[in-house]
C-alpha cells in the first residue's frame, strides 16, 4: 500500500460525523477539566476512557487524544487566571502569564497560550507524522546515562527562573531537591525520611506541593493584608493577543515546539520539564530577558509551546515502538489493546489504515483546539475582573477539592497547607517558588538515572560520558554554566563601579 | 415504654439505612488502585478487567496508578483506607507474595488484606533483544559466567526481580545475586524498555508484558516457564529443558480490600468477578495475550497467595536476599 493509498485508506476512517464529534467533543471535555485544578488532563483521559470501549477503534482513540490535548491547553487558564496551574504541564505559564493577568492582560496572555499551543500541536503532529521512526530510535539511545546528562542539564532552568538572586534561587532548588528524596529507596526498598509514615512512604503528592506553592501564598497573603490589594484595580481582563504579538513570539514558539518534541519522544520525561526548559531557553534568548518574570508575554508563549510540543510526540514510542512515554499515553496504549490492537512496529503494516487515520486526527485536533479555546477563553476571562475578595475564597475550596480529588487522601491537603507556608515564607523573603518546583520534578530523575548508571557500570562514573549524547549535554551544561557564571560577574562589576562614581 | 418505642423506632430507622447504604453500594466511583506504573503487567490487566467489571458493578471504576517499591506505595493506601469498599487494590504477585517474602520493614503483611478474588495466572518468559547475540538459555548462562550480565526489573521486590535470579540459580549459577546486576527500574514498561535499549541484558518477567513486543520482533523468548508451550512464544518451554521446579515461577493478579471489608461487600465483589471472568471478550483479550483466566473464590484465593509466599519466601532464604531494614 502506498503512501497516498494509506492517507487515502485513513481520511475514510476519520472523515466520519462520529470521529469529528468524538475527537471536538472530547477537546471540549479536555480544556473544561484542564481549567478544574486538581482535575488533570491524567484524570480526564482516564476518566473518559470506559466510554471508548463500545466505540470503533479509531473514534475511541481520537476521543482520549482530544481530551488529552485539550487538558493540557486547558491547565493553563487557571494557571494566568488565578495562578493555579491546572495541570502540572502548565506550571511555568504561571511564571508570566499570572503577572500579566494582574496587569489587566488576562485576555492577550489567555490568547497567546491558546495560539503559542495551537502551533505547537500542529508542529508536534507533523513531527509524528513524518519523523515517528527515527526519533524513536534516537528515544531508545536514551539510556539511564543519558537521562542523567540531559536531567543535569536540565537543571541548569534554576537560573533562569531564579529571579534577581541566583543565591536565593539555588537555595529554592536545594529545598526541592531534598524535599523530594522523602519516599522509599529505588535500589534496596528501604525507607527514607519517612517516620514510618505510610503517607510519605510514596514521596509527597506533586499536585499538593504545586497547589500549595503558588496558590496558596497568593491567598495568605491577601488574609495578613486585605487592605493591601484595594487601591489597585486589577482592570479589564478584556485585550486579546495581536498578529504583531505572535510574530514577535514566533521563534520562541517555533523552538518550544522543536524541545517539546524531543523530550516528548522520550519516554518518561513528560510536559512540565519540556516547559520549563523551552522557558529558560526563550529567556535566555530574548531582548526582553528582564522582563521574563514580571509579565512577559513571550513567557507565555515559550512554556505553552513547550508543553504542548509534548503532547503529539509522546506518541512516537507508543505508535513507533508499543512504549508509553507517560500515564496519559498508557491509558491509550490500553485503549489501543481493549480493541486488539498492538501498538508497534507490526502496527504500521497491518493496521496502516488506523494509523494514519489517528495523523489525520491529530492535525484536525489542532484546527479544533483552536476554535474551542478561542470560546472558552471569551467565557472564563472575565474571571480575571471578579474582585479578589470575592475570588480568592472560590479558589481556596476549588484547590482543597482538586488536591483532595487527586488520591482521595486527606493527608495531601495537610501537605498542600503545609507547602503553603513554606511558599508563604520564600514570598516574604524574596525566594523564588519555580526553582523549588523545578528541582522536586527533576530530583528523583536524576538520581534514578544516576544510580542505573552506576549498577549498569558496576560504580565506575565513565559510562556517564559513553556516547555523543552524553557528551553533547555535557557541553552544552558547562557551556551554560560558563554563561551564567560570566553574567553573573558583569553584574558584579557593574554593581561595583557604580558604587564607586 | 414510649421512651423505649422511640429507641426502637430510631434503632430500626438506623438500621434500615445502613443496609439500604450497604444496597445501594456502590453508590459513587469505586477508586481502584493499581500499585505498578503504566504499561506494567498488572497495569495492563488491571485495564482489562476494569472494562468488564464496570459493567458488572454498574459505576464507574477508575483506575489509579500509585507506582513505588515494588508495588508497596499502593498497597499501604489500601491497606489504610476505609473498609467501605470505594478503594481496592489490584494485588500482584510482587506486592503481595514476592515483596512480602523480601522485606522484613514492609509496612504490612498478607493479614491486612481480604482478598476478593484472585483471576489471572501469568506463565512467566525471559527474554533478550531481538538482534542480542545471546540465542537460547545456555548462551545466557555462559555469558553470565563471564561476567557483565545485567537484568532490568520493575523494583525492588517485584516478580521479575525474584524470577531472574530464580531462573539463574536453576541453570547452575550458585550466586545469582552477585553474578548478575539486578537493574531497578519504575514500573514493567520501562523495564521492557530498558532491554530494548541495553541497559539490561536479559529480562524476566510475564509473558504477557512481552507478547506485543515478542509478536514485533524487538524481544526474542529464551524461555517459557509453564511446562506447556504459550502461543506467539518460540522459546522452549520448562518441561523441554527439564527443569520443572520453574513451573512454580507463575504471576498472578487479584483483586483486595483492606482486612475489614464487611462480608456483603466481599460477596458483592466476588459475583462482579464472576460476571466480568466470564465475558467471553474478557476471556479472549485476556487470553491473546498469554494469560490463563481462572477465578478464585475469596476463601482459595488466600490459600493459594498463603502457599505462593511460602514458596518465594524460601527461595529469598536460600538466595540470601532478604532484605532486613
Amino acid at each position: 500500500m502506498s503512501l497516498m493509498d494509506s492517507f487515502a485508506a485513513g481520511l475514510a476512517l476519520v472523515w466520519s460525523l462520529e470521529s469529528l464529534l468524538a475527537l471536538v467533543g472530547g477537546v471540549l471535555v479536555g480544556v473544561i477539566a484542564g481549567a478544574i485544578p486538581g482535575m488533570s488532563a491524567t484524570m480526564a483521559v482516564a476518566l473518559t476512557l470506559p466510554f471508548t470501549f463500545a466505540m470503533t477503534p479509531i473514534t475511541g482513540i481520537l476521543l482520549l487524544v482530544g481530551v488529552y490535548k485539550g487538558g493540557i491547553f486547558g491547565g493553563s487558564i487557571p494557571a494566568i487566571l488565578i495562578k493555579t496551574p491546572g495541570t502540572p504541564a502548565s506550571s511555568a505559564t504561571v511564571l508570566d502569564g499570572y503577572p500579566m493577568a494582574e496587569k489587566g492582560q488576562a485576555g492577550r496572555a489567555l490568547g497567546m497560550a491558546l495560539w503559542a499551543s495551537c502551533t505547537a500541536d500542529l508542529i508536534s503532529n507533523l513531527a509524528l507524522i513524518l519523523f515517528a521512526g527515527w526519533l524513536a530510535s534516537f528515544a531508545l539511545s536514551f539510556g539511564p546515562p543519558e537521562f542523567f546528562t540531559l536531567i543535569l542539564f536540565s537543571l541548569t532552568i534554576i537560573a533562569g527562573v531564579s529571579g534577581d538572586s541566583l543565591l536565593k534561587g539555588l537555595i529554592s532548588a536545594i529545598m526541592g531537591l531534598l524535599l523530594a528524596t522523602v519516599g522509599l529507596d529505588l535500589v534496596y526498598g528501604t525507607n527514607r525520611f519517612n517516620f514510618n509514615d505510610p503517607n510519605l512512604m510514596g514521596g509527597l503528592n506533586f499536585i499538593a506541593v504545586l497547589i500549595g506553592l503558588f496558590a496558596i501564598p497568593e491567598i495568605l497573603t491577601m488574609v495578613w493584608n486585605p487592605k493591601g490589594q484595594e487601591g489597585q484595580a486589577r482592570g479589564l481582563g478584556g485585550g486579546w493577543v495581536t498578529w504583531l504579538d505572535y510574530r514577535r513570539c514566533f521563534k520562541t514558539i517555533v523552538r518550544g515546539s522543536l524541545i517539546g518534541v524531543v523530550l516528548g519522544s522520550i519516554p518518561g520525561i513528560g510536559a512540565a520539564p519540556a516547559a520549563f526548559l523551552s522557558y529558560s531557553e526563550a529567556r535566555r534568548k530574548s531582548k526582553n530577558r528582564d522582563n521574563f518574570g514580571k509579565g512577559e508575554i513571550e513567557g507565555v508563549a515559550a512554556s505553552e509551546s513547550g508543553n504542548n510540543g509534548v503532547a503529539g510526540a509522546t506518541l512516537i514510542p507508543l505508535l513507533a515502538l508499543g512504549v508509553p512515554g507517560d500515564v496519559i499515553t498508557a491509558i491509550i496504549i490500553g485503549a489501543f489493546m481493549v480493541h486488539g490492537l498492538q501498538p508497534g512496529p507490526m502496527m504500521f503494516v497491518a493496521n496502516a489504515d488506523i494509523i494514519y487515520g489517528l495523523f489525520l486526527g491529530l492535525i484536525i485536533s489542532s484546527i479544533a483546539l483552536f476554535f474551542i479555546g478561542t470560546v472558552a477563553i471569551r467565557g472564563f476571562r472575565f474571571v480575571a475582573d471578579i474582585p479578589k475578595a470575592l475570588l480568592f475564597p472560590v479558589v481556596l475550596v476549588l484547590c482543597v477539592y482538586g488536591v483532595f480529588a487527586v488520591n482521595n487522601n486527606i493527608f495531601d491537603i495537610g501537605v498542600m497547607f503545609a507547602m503553603g507556608w513554606v511558599g508563604f515564607m520564600m514570598l516574604r523573603f524574596g525566594v523564588p517558588a519555580a526553582p523549588f518546583l523545578i528541582a522536586f520534578i527533576l530530583g528523583p530523575l536524576l538520581e534514578d538515572n544516576f544510580r542505573q548508571s552506576m549498577l549498569m557500570s558496576g560504580g565506575s562514573p565513565e559510562i556517564l560520558f559513553r556516547g555523543p549524547i552524553t557528551w553533547f549535554f555535557w557541553g552544552l551544561t558547562v557551556l551554560t554554566v560558563v554563561a551564567i557564571a560570566r553574567a553573573g560577574l558583569r553584574v558584579r562589576s557593574k554593581l561595583l563601579e557604580e558604587k564607586r562614581t | 415504654m414510649k421512651f423505649g418505642l422511640k429507641a426502637a423506632l430510631a434503632a430500626l430507622a438506623i438500621s434500615a439505612s445502613a443496609t439500604a447504604a450497604m444496597a445501594d453500594y456502590p453508590e459513587r466511583p469505586i477508586t481502584m488502585i493499581i500499585p505498578y506504573g503504566p504499561g506494567g503487567a498488572t497495569d495492563i490487566s488491571a485495564r482489562t478487567i476494569a472494562e468488564a467489571l464496570g459493567e458488572a458493578v454498574g459505576s464507574p471504576v477508575i483506575m489509579v496508578n500509585r507506582a513505588g517499591a515494588g508495588g508497596a506505595t499502593g498497597s499501604v493506601a489500601v491497606q489504610n483506607a476505609k473498609p467501605d469498599g470505594y478503594t481496592m487494590l489490584f494485588a500482584r504477585v510482587g506486592s503481595h507474595t514476592v515483596n512480602p517474602a523480601m522485606k522484613a520493614t514492609l509496612p504490612y503483611t498478607l493479614a491486612d488484606f481480604r482478598f476478593v478474588g484472585v483471576y489471572e495466572i501469568n506463565p512467566v518468559a525471559c527474554a533478550v533483544k531481538a538482534d542480542s547475540d545471546i540465542k537460547t538459555i545456555d548462551d545466557l548462562i555462559a555469558k553470565v559466567k563471564a561476567g557483565g550480565v545485567s537484568y532490568s526489573s520493575s523494583g525492588v521486590g517485584s516478580l521479575l526481580h525474584i524470577a531472574a535470579a530464580y531462573v539463574l540459580k536453576e541453570f547452575g549459577i550458585a550466586d545469582p545475586v552477585k553474578d548478575a546486576i539486578h537493574i531497578p527500574l519504575k514500573g514493567g514498561g520501562a523495564a521492557a524498555t530498558a532491554v530494548l535499549n541495553d541497559t539490561a541484558t536479559f529480562i524476566c518477567t510475564n509473558s504477557s508484558a512481552l507478547a506485543s513486543f515478542v509478536a514485533n520482533k524487538q524481544l526474542k523468548p529464551l524461555l517459557v516457564t509453564t511446562a506447556e508451550p504459550i502461543v506467539g512464544f518460540d522459546a522452549p518451554t520448562s518441561a523441554d529443558l527439564g527443569k520443572p521446579a520453574l513451573t512454580q515461577l507463575v504471576g498472578w493478579t487479584g483483586i483486595a480490600g483492606p482486612d475489614d471489608l464487611p462480608d456483603d461487600i466481599a460477596a458483592k465483589w466476588g459475583a462482579w468477578m464472576k460476571t466480568a471472568t466470564d465475558d467471553a471478550d474478557f476471556r479472549q483479550k485476556m487470553e491473546s495475550r498469554g494469560s490463563v483466566i481462572r477465578l478464585m473464590q475469596p476463601a482459595e484465593s488466600q490459600a493459594f497467595i498463603e502457599g505462593q509466599y511460602a514458596v518465594f519466601r524460601k527461595l529469598v532464604d536460600d538466595l540470601g536476599m532478604r532484605i532486613e531494614n
